[in-house]
């Protein structure tokens, strides 16, 4: 047998992934439904945005436009939770019914094996939404531009993105140990809406706590002070895709911990 | 009218919402989460305005506001549109028809043993730690009988709104899409995420319109008992009673006209 | 050779949940937690050999999934020892289900929206299979079944036979050392049945693949296994080869007789005349159990047939369903 890489990994997802998309495809209004309320989410949430701050120049320091590009930032920091591991929010269904012991028997890693079975593709709305955010609070803050700068940019997106991968996955894996795990994943979902502030609103005991705990600052607030102010970039963001790798790594083993503990207790 | 087979229903459903201890305490801190999110926003925000009264709101005033929106969100939400959703697809719904029940009265008299638990485990003890810590803002008058009979009609128009757009779902395999935009549209134009007062004019406005509103805006604005004036809470009730009407008419002709999707195409 | 499967000694427990009844019970667990352990399998040995059908049967709740899942590598028994393969399962579960396969009656493991086709072409860079191989296989597929209709058939749109089918075919794919089957046939027609087995069967033949059958229909049993394994609360209570389980009861027949009057009373009178056998009347029939080592049937039948007017009768020998009810009930003295 040959030994299963990280391309055995790849290519299989990519696999995987053409075939989910062909049959995403036979439920088109589905998808189309699924496509506006995701526009409706995003609107909605832009909406709410500019109400609140249209009425005030600066909030603790940060200008309007700031305000968007870390909105803009959270948004597509958090499009690849919401793109590859959907799946997550059907665990406790699979796991509650029993159907989940169909992973188990597959020689390949079950976390990889069952996150694959979907990709939600709708998510890729709020990534063009957080894009064009970023892009037009970018030209208004007049930044500036250099290759360097969009590496950076990158960089820390994906890593950030890592940040709320891994709340949502460990949120998930509770289920395998109290029945009603919706409501932590629920939680979880939650802290998406409070990434896009400015960790600076709080005061000290919850920068802590948000920073460390539920390390929801990783997400837009940390990572995103690399581009907008380049001249006082505080450690932890530097450090933040260094938290996100290891976030992500501890929500991985917590889930398969779970998942083998699941089994150890029959259904 | 039975009241005692109404009566075990409820008995059921608070027994099954014990069970779930751990849900009740993980609901609990994702509330008091986001409350000190909004805490701390708000007050940045009323701190950087450097007014006392923004829109018509102080902060104790908005602050409430937001917090028992929260808590009558968490009261109300009854998950309607997907349990509806879900019967539509796995083909349960027909049981459902059997029972000697009429449908709609049948989900809401299920639930309804959660009305009690939310309120002794969410509502009240939200509504006391508020009105303690704030002390006295909420006026304790007359306002409160205003308060309650005003929720009574919002939990009603709330319910044939998730009525309507479940039966949706005869129509749609596409759950999700329906739910998500039923809810976005619901708390940004019920005001139960910023209160409507912050609404720039020309919203504000066509929102009064939408029976949305009545669903957190109204009892709301009557707790806070920012006009005691007999003629404007008769207003805002009696359009709240219309709007009763009116959504609980509209959304049981849609059902009515929709139900032979279900008997002719078996489900 | 080595057996493919080697169980010593395996015992697994669970902690369990006890929950209260009623409304007070609810309220109390809400503050304090009741845990039992319940031994789910309790000390079991065996050994299965390559290309043994084996029928691993016991009635709901016996333990027999929980046995499975520990030769699948997904449950750590709590003591005793499984070898599959000569390895350990729960210590190498990705190695071990390279080679097994797995089916289970009423979950279907395969892609639900894709057809057929693309399942197994997924499955085949799982498992790695290469070309040659999954040609070979699917060759061998097309000369058992008729797949063709299938193939491009997404699985959502199959009957429950289908799809079982679509498994069973999935399970082989890789052509695994073991096969495990899980009520293959429950919720199926009767031509549906026979087709499952015919090609079970064949498999098994043809690539002697080891075929582990867990089922509640007899009929399976019969058609496919020539060695059960019988357990009761987590407990072994038969491991032999089939004919020598008939053999256990099989000096037993049932005689039939219809007479004239009321059943009832006639089979009290019965019952007193030959007071070590077992006589039961329903409306139709009055059933004699017989055992032969002691009374030949046409014994009791002249017997009978002296005193009164038999009007119609039947023989019926034991059929395994019944020596498994036997077994299930009281124990394989």
């Amino acid at each position: 047998m040959k030994r299963r890489g990280l391309l055995f990994y790849a290519r299989l997802y990519c696999k995987i992934l053409a075939q989910d998309l062909k049959s995403k495809m036979s439920y088109r209004a589905d998808f189309i439904i699924s496509t506006i309320g995701m526009v409706f989410t995003n609107i909605a949430g832009f909406v709410s945005f500019w109400i609140l701050f249209r009425n005030f120049s600066t909030i603790n320091g940060w200008g309007y436009y700031e305000m968007l590009f870390l909105y803009g930032f959270s948004l597509v920091a958090l499009t690849p939770a919401q793109c590859f591991f959907d799946n997550n929010w059907s665990l406790r269904i699979y796991v509650y019914s029993g159907d989940f012991i169909k992973y188990c028997f597959r020689p390949i890693n079950l976390f990889f094996y069952y996150q694959s079975e979907v990709f939600d593709i709708k998510g890729l709305g709020q990534l063009a939404f957080g894009l064009g955010t970023i892009i037009y609070s970018w030209i208004k803050l007049g930044l500036g531009f250099s290759p360097l700068m969009l590496v950076k940019v990158v960089i820390f997106l994906i890593t950030a993105s890592l940040v709320m991968i891994a709340l949502q996955t460990a949120a998930a894996a509770t289920c395998f140990w109290i029945q009603n795990s919706f409501y932590v994943l629920d939680l979880a979902f939650r802290f998406k809406d409070y990434a896009k502030y400015p960790i600076t609103i709080f005061n000290k005991g919850f920068r802590f706590i948000f920073t460390f705990i539920m390390p929801i600052a990783f997400i837009a607030y940390y990572p995103s002070l690399v581009i907008l102010r380049p001249d006082e970039v505080p450690l932890l963001s530097w450090l933040s895709p260094v938290f996100g790798i290891v976030f992500f790594y501890v929500a991985y083993r917590i889930w398969m911990y779970g998942a083998m503990k699941y089994n150890g207790t029959g259904s | 009218m039975n009241l005692k087979k109404y009566l075990s229903l409820t008995r059921n459903g608070i027994m099954e919402s014990l069970q779930f201890r751990l849900s009740m305490f993980i609901v609990f801190v994702g509330n008091l989460l986001y409350l000190i999110v909004v805490y701390f926003l708000w007050k940045a925000i009323y701190a950087s305005s450097g007014e006392e009264v923004v829109n018509g709101m102080t902060f104790s005033d908005t602050l409430i506001y937001l917090v028992l929106a929260t808590a009558l969100f968490n009261f109300m939400e009854m998950y309607t549109v997907w349990q509806m959703g879900r019967a539509i697809q796995s083909g349960a719904i027909v049981l459902t028809l059997l029972k000697p029940m009429e449908i709609r009265r049948y989900m809401f008299w299920e639930y309804s043993g959660n009305f009690v638990v939310n309120f002794f485990a969410t509502l009240l003890p939200t509504f006391i730690v508020v009105s303690v810590v704030t002390h006295g803002a909420i006026p304790l008058g007359m306002n409160l009988l205003y308060f309650v009979i005003s929720v009574v009609m919002a939990v009603i128009i709330n319910y044939n709104i998730d009525f309507f757009v479940g039966t949706i779902c005869l129509y749609t395999e596409s759950i999700w899409g329906i739910n998500i935009m039923k809810q976005v549209i619901v708390l940004l134009l019920s005001g139960a995420t910023i209160p409507i007062a912050f609404f720039p004019e020309t919203i504000r406005t066509i929102v009064y319109w939408l029976p949305f509103q009545s669903i957190y805006n109204s009892p709301l604005t009557l707790l806070l008992g920012k006009s005691s004036d007999i003629k404007d809470i008769g207003i805002t009730l009696g359009t709240q009673l219309l709007w009763c009407v009116v959504t609980y008419a509209i959304s049981k002709l849609f059902w009515k006209i929709s139900l032979p999707q279900i008997t002719v195409n078996g489900g | 050779m080595a057996p493919v499967i080697d169980i010593k000694n395996v015992t697994k427990e669970f902690k369990v949940l006890n929950r209260r009844e009623g409304l007070a019970g609810s309220i109390k667990d809400l503050f304090s937690r009741d845990y039992k352990t319940v031994r789910a399998v309790d000390n079991i040995t065996m050994s299965i050999e390559q290309g043994e059908i084996v029928g691993y049967l016991g009635p709901n709740g016996a333990g027999k999934s929980t046995t499975i899942k520990m030769m699948t590598g997904v449950l750590e028994p709590t003591s005793g020892e499984i070898l599959v393969n000569g390895k350990l399962p729960y210590k190498n579960r990705s190695k071990n289900a390279q080679n097994i396969g797995v089916v289970f009656g009423q979950r279907s493991q395969l892609w639900w929206a894709l057809p057929l086709v693309e399942s197994f072409r997924l499955l085949k860079d799982i498992y790695q299979i290469s070309d040659e191989d999954y040609d070979g296989m699917m060759k061998l597929y097309r000369s058992l079944v008729d797949i063709e209709p299938l193939l491009h058939k997404p699985v959502r749109q199959m009957s429950l036979g289908q799809r079982t089918l679509s498994d069973i075919l999935a399970a082989f794919l890789h052509n695994p050392k073991i096969v495990f089957l899980d009520e293959p046939t429950i919720g199926l027609d009767v031509s549906m049945k026979a087709k499952i087995r015919t090609l079970i069967h064949a498999l098994n033949k043809e690539k002697n693949t080891t075929v582990i059958l867990t089922t509640h229909d007899m009929g399976d049993v019969d058609a496919l296994c020539r060695r059960i394994v019988i357990i009761d609360k987590g407990r072994m209570l038969y491991d032999n080869d089939i004919s020598h389980l008939k053999g256990f009861f099989g000096s037993y027949r049932t005689l039939k007789i219809r007479v004239d009057g009321d059943l009832k009373k006639e089979a009290e009178v019965i019952g007193k005349e030959f007071p070590a056998l077992k006589v039961e009347a329903d409306d139709e029939w009055i059933s004699i159990l017989v055992d032969e080592e002691k009374i030949t049937v046409m014994e009791v039948f002249t017997k009978l047939q002296k005193t009164r007017r038999v009007r119609d009768m039947q023989l019926e020998e034991i059929s395994t369903e019944e020596v498994i009810k036997k077994i299930y009930e009281e124990g394989v003295e």
